[in-house]
């Protein structure tokens, strides 16, 4: 093949990585009429909120867990039976549910993980007649002997729950055949942060085309995945000017907007401490032993949520590792307001990452019923001019 | 000044000094003494333990270590309008206001020794109970943090509908897990027989507060929930110890010598409701005047009844208490939570309800509005529900809630749709 053949295959490549990341960029913008074609196609989603819920199970029951992450809307319905002091995460995915936004759900899972959550799930339960309501109660108390057979139990009564509502038993091979299509999605991602790191796609990108996976089965979106690899890995670092590296950590980015905007403003997004990012794909199901085990050891040993106790130092060890490998010159925290388990964290973790590594943090709160993009950007232009010394 | 004012003022005067609560000097007195004994062993070899107001203190009692609340001492700050200024020490260090106040004001008060005490004995470890809510784990992070000491955290999830067996055997194994932790800090073995004299005080006292909280089913109600909140005090500290017993005892001799003379808290009793929530701790005096003058009674409330424990096995003291901390009032579903207001409304004939939807608290104050109609299908009573802050005044919008609770009260009689 000729020279130009080349330039033509590479063109060919890039084009069809731009077809896949614009679409995944789409559903993040706003996955919602997606979930209802899912509904018409004859699929059965879940709604599930959380990182910690064990979707393998849902999905070995033949339903299709999908992530509920909010939605910028101003509330009509939820207000009526949530304070203004809880989250907008709450406060919006109860208003959809209310509004009937949702009817195309079977249901949703609700896992316990802040007080917020542990409310809600009665709330939505008293309020809305979706045929399931799914509840896992977690300990807080993680990676430590104590609490392993509790969460193997709640794991159990989980499955019950969902093979009650199923109306049939789950098989173990079919939950095997589960945990592997999931862990199939672990690996993949994994391999889509290293091609991140390597500079062979922009943090956007990245993210939209993992978060993705949140609104299709899983099968289909490891078989996007790999087509999207396969054209993007060892392709190198795409030319261009030289990028802030940043770090961003927080729970869920419910709009692409904060790393759009990161790119517009000359840097991007390297590595992440998200909820919807690498605390989601962190740590495989053993897949050797008991499906329902092997499934409540990983939440067990995997990267807490701020939620959850391991050790009063677990969270920055492992930011500074990550700040570390990374490279990051800066980190981003992006909380929902008045969530308690997040901002308890953040003096302790800011003040050490500047005082131990010289790594500057900003703070930024999301509100979904008043987002605005504007101030966002003024904040974030600020605090990156700071790190480049502009 | 004519002889007749005279003689009318001296008569409100003694009608005042009658209708005292007596036992809030006593309750004083055995506060204060606490809070010496506990300042006084800072530095000392003795032990002091920082723990959550649902947490099991019995263990601690028995293993003679002192037991030092911040939540009581927020409440405290609170009641001195205090503690705003150990919120703003905190938040100057990057804390958020949409934190709990409780926590602002003790991280505050950690760092600057501030508040009337002059702040709390440094504590040689930490003890924290996720039954109230998930905040205190991760306030008591900070201080382990902060004081570089040990923290043990009791982890009690959210039970849903019966306590299922599983859970209640990962509390039973905690307990377990919490004395061997205290025979590690205190370099004591772990005493049965003591634990179990502990155990039987605390089950005691607890067993007296129910029976003082149960008075107010009487009218006049001999005393207001505002009462109830002060004298819980020792309740929620000391619970394990003799003293506490005697003085529950006077307690609930003096509220059944009200009754028996009938001598009530206010002057006149129209109203009775009931009250939903921790109070708001710097307002209790104006809020008390508020319903003097509109002649309500709140005869009883959601909060302080969470101190009074039940079926307690005398043959396994460890095993049937690890499963009464799990299922405390804040640590179970709506519906359970529906079922107590109803029945406490059953018992104490209140004619309605007052919720305080308290910024602080999410565990017990999302569910609310649900609540509150719930309330009122099953009652047929009315709600009403005010925003506040149970120790952050800046929230707190005096002239907007009066009116309301006005407006409230004046309603009362009207049929409810």
């Amino acid at each position: 093949m000729c020279g130009d053949g080349y330039a033509a295959v590479a063109e060919r490549r890039a084009m069809e990585v731009k077809t896949i990341v614009d679409e995944c960029l789409e559903l993040w913008r706003d996955p919602y009429p997606h979930l209802a074609r899912l509904r018409e196609e004859g699929e059965r989603p879940v709604g599930v909120f959380c990182s910690y819920t064990p979707e393998e199970i849902l999905h070995a029951a033949g339903l299709t867990p999908v992530r509920l992450m909010g939605a910028v809307r101003s509330l009509t319905h939820a207000d009526a039976h949530l304070q203004a002091y809880c989250c907008s995460l709450a406060r919006t995915d109860l208003d959809m549910a209310l509004a009937g936004d949702l009817d195309y759900l079977e249901g949703a899972v609700f896992v316990q993980t802040c007080d917020t959550m542990m409310r809600l799930s009665d709330i939505w339960r008293r309020n809305t007649a979706f045929p399931y309501h799914g509840d896992l109660v977690l300990p807080i108390r993680m990676g430590e002997e104590v609490s392993l057979p509790f969460l193997e139990e709640e794991v159990k009564r989980f499955r019950r729950g969902v093979e009650e509502f199923a109306g049939q038993r789950i098989w173990d091979d079919a939950l095997e055949e589960s945990v592997h299509v999931y862990n199939r999605n672990r690996r993949l991602a994994e391999r889509l942060y290293k091609a991140r790191a390597s500079g062979a796609i922009d943090g956007l990108s990245a993210m939209a085309c993992l978060l993705a996976g949140f609104w299709m089965r899983r099968e289909k979106h490891n078989e996007m995945l790999h087509e999207l690899l396969e054209r993007i890995e060892g392709a190198g670092a795409a030319a261009g000017e030289e990028r802030v590296p940043l770090l961003v950590s927080g729970s869920v980015c419910t709009t692409p907007d904060l790393f759009e905007l990161i790119l517009e403003l000359g840097a991007d997004v390297v590595d992440d401490d998200l909820c919807c990012g690498h605390r989601y794909f962190d740590a495989f199901v053993d897949e050797s032993s008991s499906p329902e085990e092997a499934l409540a050891k990983r939440m067990w040993e995997r990267v807490n949520c701020p939620a959850k106790h391991q050790c009063i130092e677990d969270r920055f060890q492992r930011l500074v590792r990550q700040v570390m490998d990374s490279g990051a010159k800066g980190v981003v925290f992006y909380l929902q307001s008045f969530c308690e388990p997040h901002l308890f964290d953040l003096p302790y973790l800011r003040q050490r990452l500047q005082e131990e590594l010289e790594v500057p943090s900003l703070v930024l709160e999301s509100e979904l019923q008043s987002f605005s993009r504007g101030q966002l950007r003024t904040r974030l232009q600020a605090f990156i001019e700071t790190i480049t010394g502009v | 000044m004519s002889e007749d004012v005279r003689e009318r003022t001296q008569e409100e005067k003694a009608d005042r000094e009658r209708r005292k609560i007596k036992s809030a000097g006593a309750m004083r007195e055995l506060m204060t003494k606490y809070y010496l004994e506990a300042k006084g062993a800072e530095g000392t070899d003795r032990h002091i333990a920082w723990i959550t107001s649902g947490a099991p203190v019995e263990p601690l009692i028995a293993f003679d270590v002192i037991p030092v609340y911040p939540e009581n001492h927020g409440a405290m700050c609170g009641a001195a309008h205090m503690n705003v200024e150990l919120c703003e020490v905190a938040e100057g260090r990057g804390f958020s206001r949409d934190l709990c106040s409780y926590a602002r004001g003790d991280i505050g008060s950690a760092i600057t020794k501030g508040g009337p005490i002059g702040g709390l004995p440094r504590p040689t470890f930490l003890v924290a109970c996720n039954n109230i809510c998930n905040t205190v784990f991760k306030w008591y992070e900070e201080l382990a943090r902060f004081f570089e000491v040990p923290l043990f955290i009791f982890d009690t999830p959210f039970v849903r509908g019966d306590l299922p067996e599983h859970l209640a055997a990962y509390s039973v194994r905690q307990m377990h897990e919490y004395v061997s932790f205290l025979e590690e800090m205190t370099a004591k073995e772990y005493d049965e027989a003591r634990f179990m004299d502990v155990a039987a005080k605390s089950l005691f006292a607890s067993a007296l507060w129910k029976e003082v909280l149960a008075c107010n089913e009487h009218r006049p109600a001999p005393m207001t929930c505002f009462d109830a909140f002060i004298l819980m005090a020792p309740i929620v500290t000391l619970r394990g110890t003799q003293e506490v017993v005697d003085f529950y005892q006077g307690v609930l001799e003096e509220m059944k010598r009200r009754i028996e003379e009938g001598v009530g808290i206010l002057p006149s009793e129209r109203y009775r409701l009931l009250w939903d929530n921790i109070p708001v701790w710097y307002e209790m005096r104006n809020l008390g005047k508020l319903f003097m003058e509109l002649e309500t009674c709140l005869v009883a409330d959601t909060y302080t009844s969470a101190w009074t424990f039940e079926g307690v096995d005398a043959e396994k003291p460890l095993e049937s208490m690890a499963r009464i901390y799990t299922e405390v009032y804040l640590n179970i579903d709506l519906e359970r939570m529906a079922d107590k207001i109803e029945s406490l409304a059953t018992r104490f004939g209140v004619d309605g309800m007052i919720m305080h939807s308290n910024r602080s608290c999410k565990p017990y104050s999302l569910g609310q509005y649900d609540l509150a109609k719930e309330f009122t299908r099953r009652t047929g009573k009315p709600a009403l529900i005010i925003e506040a802050d149970h120790t952050d005044s800046r929230w707190y919008d005096r002239a907007q809630i009066e009116t309301r609770i006005r407006d409230f009260v004046e309603n009362l009689l009207l049929p409810q749709t």
